[in-house]
């Protein structure tokens, strides 16, 4: 009943989508201010009607009602309900109705955020959200129909595939479509700041947290599918240069991009065009994400099903908005001209300028590789595979030079920097460079890349570290407050500005912990019980496994084989870890699956996999003579660094977003001049007041 | 017009750096993608390709598989997908996909990076299995030659 309800909710929305973007462009072109109401209403209507669907989905799996095609091919009766729940994004035909539901909140929290602001954008901005919106509608009801029947009720459903059925896989996507949903206001935003022709600073200011919204969003899910990779997948990496990493690599990249070179249009006024163009790459970016997630084209670790009409669809929706995109700006061009020009190649506007450059070059070089076999199929006809290989050999450069230009561009002065500005900002850092590389060096670190990641870090913590240091010292003198009240306060007083920073300090981290894996140790071991590995780490530890034995359990719908090992760390009895190898019995046939053994410290992951056990063991047997296993130790230095690294991000995402102080939304109205509410911040010289006005 | 030549010369510059990375990367990485029927009449063709890298890809022969626990050794036969004559054994020393299944209820895809030896034997630093007709979403397993490839060994 109820999911009938749902499906019959989706077929109310899609004349209402359309009726309200008619209104909304109509209202907007003829000033009436009851249709662009109108048009407002129909969002909110739509979004009740995408949370009654979804409630639909949501019921359909967990009252395990297999008449629906959807539900039994993605669940079954003994799935766990958490995993039932999830089931509205475990497979196309739900995520992309998912999708639809993500983006109808954002765009009625947009809608209502901006109900007595911004009214001149507001009718074109709803107008192009309910177009996409009512493009999900359509895909959902004609394309990949979630509520298809399939005329006749099977006992049970075909079970999810136990690879999905993690916890990072779960929260995952979810955060995926998060990100790439609420980019879709910005998008309309600049959309309709380019047809009303009012591009002054408003529509920058309208949109610069919800950019930093879906930023952390994108972050936080690349960071998902890293540790779900990491434990899941059992090969002991964290990310393949696959098709679909990629894709979710590229509006990241992108928008990274804008949230840089935003601040020199705040700041100084030029880079408009530019701006612009990068708000709608990054939508274009989330467009070909999803057509390269969704069309199996190419070769992927966890692409969805190979559905050419789906991947024809987001290809002809890419190409529509982009040609709309180019017109528009071509069109708008003269009003979008820069207020100043750059005065020196040595200044914080060359430094971000670089930064967007090489980050659109990274992007540039991750949509080649990716795309390239396909190019050279068509073309010559020949295949040609470019893999992990090509991906890290072309952007490991580029990332270091962006990871030196973090510490560069946030010190450097705006405008020209003098040689007294540069040697009073890079003497130390640079001094602290130095000697972090002598000191690897003489301890025996020889990787090239990896003495640069560790070098350059150091050199972007040392300027972070004294930014705050001069920050807090000079409002404690000013304010008569103690260090930590005046350092609370001052990140306090400029949000953006100190958030950023610790981003900065986040992004470090997370290098180094990919530099870490120059320095991964392998063994791999044929084992019967009472045998034991030493495994050397890095960091001078020695850990010596004893292979206690395998023992077989049916839990079910499942047969375990769980290798058990002690941990010796130093001589020092260090716990027992455990690995193993499932059969999932729940799917015919029955699907083997490794559960990797993890032991983490501050620096070092000891990894460990069960690579193949005697048949005999997974179909149940406990006898002696099939304990025989073979195993792959790893350690993993480093790793930890990545996850710790990804909550220092978000922890400054966080900061940087948190309402209230330090964003200037609420009082300003337009123009760069009133970025500068930040001049109650103590400025000991004029060049931290320029940084100032980053906030 | 100053404005302009400054913004155009750092882009051309960048470009430049990134076209170059981006030329020898490829050059330096790529590797032919053949199936094994394709693959056989290369180095036959040219015995000196033997060497070089490839990306083969065939269908998994059902019970070809075996492994030792002795030591870390799988070995499986596949087949072309055109011409089912023309056969392939392969040696593989890492951990297989979990959806490696050779019973032959599933069709599977093995996708293996790795080198043609002189005994007939495709030696896998890598391999990838597909198998569609399970799942809908049935995902890719790559399994990597551990610290060597992919991103556990980003800088290795």
């Amino acid at each position: 009943m109820i999911p009938a309800l749902g499906e019959f909710a989706l077929w109310i929305a899609l004349p209402i989508s359309i009726w309200g973007c008619v209104l909304a462009f109509l209202g907007g072109r003829w000033n009436r201010g009851d249709l662009v109401l109108s048009a407002e209403r129909s969002t909110y209507a739509i979004t009740i009607l995408f949370v009654i669907a979804s409630i639909g989905i949501i019921t359909a799996f967990m009252r395990d009602q297999f008449q629906y095609w959807y539900v039994y091919n993605y669940s079954s009766t003994n799935l766990h309900p958490f995993f039932k729940f999830a089931g509205l994004w475990a497979g196309q035909r739900g995520s992309l109705l998912f999708w639809g539901l993500n983006l109808s909140l954002f765009s009625s929290l947009a809608v209502w955020m901006n109900r007595s602001r911004n009214r001149d954008l507001m009718p074109y901005m709803n107008g192009v959200l309910l177009a996409f919106i009512g493009f999900f509608i359509s895909i959902s009801l004609f394309v990949t129909p979630p509520f298809e029947q399939l005329g006749f009720t099977p006992a049970d459903g075909r079970g999810l595939n136990p690879q999905l059925q993690n916890y990072w896989m779960t929260i995952h996507p979810p955060t995926m479509y998060v990100g790439f949903t609420s980019f879709n206001v910005p998008f309309a935003f600049a959309i309709s700041a380019l047809m009303v022709g009012r591009l002054d600073a408003r529509w920058i200011q309208a949109t610069r947290k919800w950019i930093l919204t879906s930023w952390f969003f994108l972050t936080l899910a690349i960071i998902f599918g890293m540790r779900w990779a990491y434990e899941e997948l059992g090969w002991g990496g964290f990310w393949f240069w696959d098709p679909v990493e990629n894709a979710s690599l590229l509006p990241w990249l992108v928008a990274t991009a804008f949230l840089h070179s935003v601040m020199i249009q705040e700041s100084r006024g030029m880079l408009k065009v530019w701006n612009m163009g990068l708000v709608l790459l990054t939508f274009l970016m989330t467009i070909f994400a999803t057509f390269l997630t969704r069309s199996g084209l190419i070769e992927s670790v966890h692409s969805f099903a190979q559905n050419l009409t789906i991947a024809w669809i987001f290809l002809g929706c890419m190409g529509i908005t982009g040609a709309v995109c180019l017109v528009l700006i071509v069109w708008r061009y003269p009003v979008l001209v820069s207020e100043r020009q750059f005065e020196s190649a040595l200044s914080r506007e060359s430094a971000f300028l670089l930064n967007n450059l090489v980050l659109l070059g990274a992007a540039f070089a991750v949509i080649w590789g990716t795309m390239f076999p396909l190019l050279t199929e068509g073309l010559t006809g020949s295949k040609v595979a470019v893999g992990p290989p090509f991906f890290n050999q072309v952007n490991i450069p580029i990332g270091l030079i962006l990871l030196a230009l973090m510490g560069i561009g946030p010190v450097i002065a705006w405008r020209k920097a003098s040689a007294r500005n540069l040697k009073k900002n890079f003497l130390l850092p640079v001094a602290v460079f130095v000697s972090t590389a002598a000191v690897l060096f003489s301890a025996g670190v020889r990787h090239p890349y990896a003495l640069l990641t560790f070098s350059i870090g150091a050199f972007v913590l040392t300027i972070i570290v004294v930014e705050f240091w001069k920050g807090t010292r000079a409002r404690a003198r000013i304010e008569r407050e103690n260090a930590f009240t005046a350092f609370v306060h001052l990140v306090r007083r400029n949000r953006r500005r100190w958030g950023g920073y610790i981003v900065h300090v986040g992004v470090v981290v997370m290098f180094m912990g990919f530099a870490g894996s120059a320095f991964n140790r392998e063994v791999r071991q044929s084992m019967v019980p009472g045998d034991s590995v030493a495994v050397d780490s890095p960091f001078g530890h020695e850990y010596v496994l004893t292979y206690q034995g395998l023992s077989t359990t049916l839990v079910p719908s499942m047969r375990q084989a769980i290798a058990l090992f002690s941990v010796e760390k130093d001589g020092v009895p260090a716990g027992s870890i455990t690995t193993q190898r499932q059969l999932n019995l729940a799917v015919s046939p029955p699907q083997p699956i490794s559960e990797v053994g993890i032991r983490s410290t501050f620096v070092e992951d000891l990894y460990l996999i069960l690579a193949t056990v005697d048949d005999e063991v997974l179909l149940g047997s406990n006898e002696p003579e099939f304990q025989r296993a073979t195993f792959q130790f790893q350690i993993n230095p480093l790793v930890p660094w990545i996850w710790y690294g990804g909550l220092v991000i978000a922890a400054g995402a966080l900061i940087g977003l948190w309402p209230g102080a330090g964003v200037p939304t609420r009082t300003s109205r337009l123009g760069s001049g009133s970025q500068r509410r930040d001049t109650s911040t103590p400025a000991p010289t004029p060049r931290s007041d320029a940084a100032a006005t980053l906030g | 017009m100053r404005r302009d030549r400054r913004f155009f010369a750092g882009l051309v510059g960048v470009a430049a750096v990134v076209s170059y990375l981006i030329y020898t990367g490829i050059s330096d990485t790529m590797v032919y993608y053949l199936t094994p029927a394709e693959l056989l009449a290369r180095v036959e063709l040219s015995p000196e390709t033997r060497d070089q890298g490839v990306k083969v890809s065939g269908m998994l022969v059902p019970g070809s598989y075996a492994n030792s626990t002795d030591e870390l050794l799988h070995t499986f036969v596949v087949e072309d997908p055109d011409d089912t004559s023309v056969r392939m054994a392969v040696e593989f020393r890492h951990p297989l996909p979990d959806t490696f299944d050779d019973s032959g209820e599933v069709e599977v895809e093995v996708v293996m990076q790795g080198r043609y030896r002189p005994d007939g034997v495709f030696e896998a630093t890598e391999v990838l299995t597909k198998c569609g007709s399970r799942y809908e979403a049935m995902p890719e397993m790559p399994q990597q030659a551990g610290a060597g490839a992919g991103y556990g060994g980003l800088i290795g």
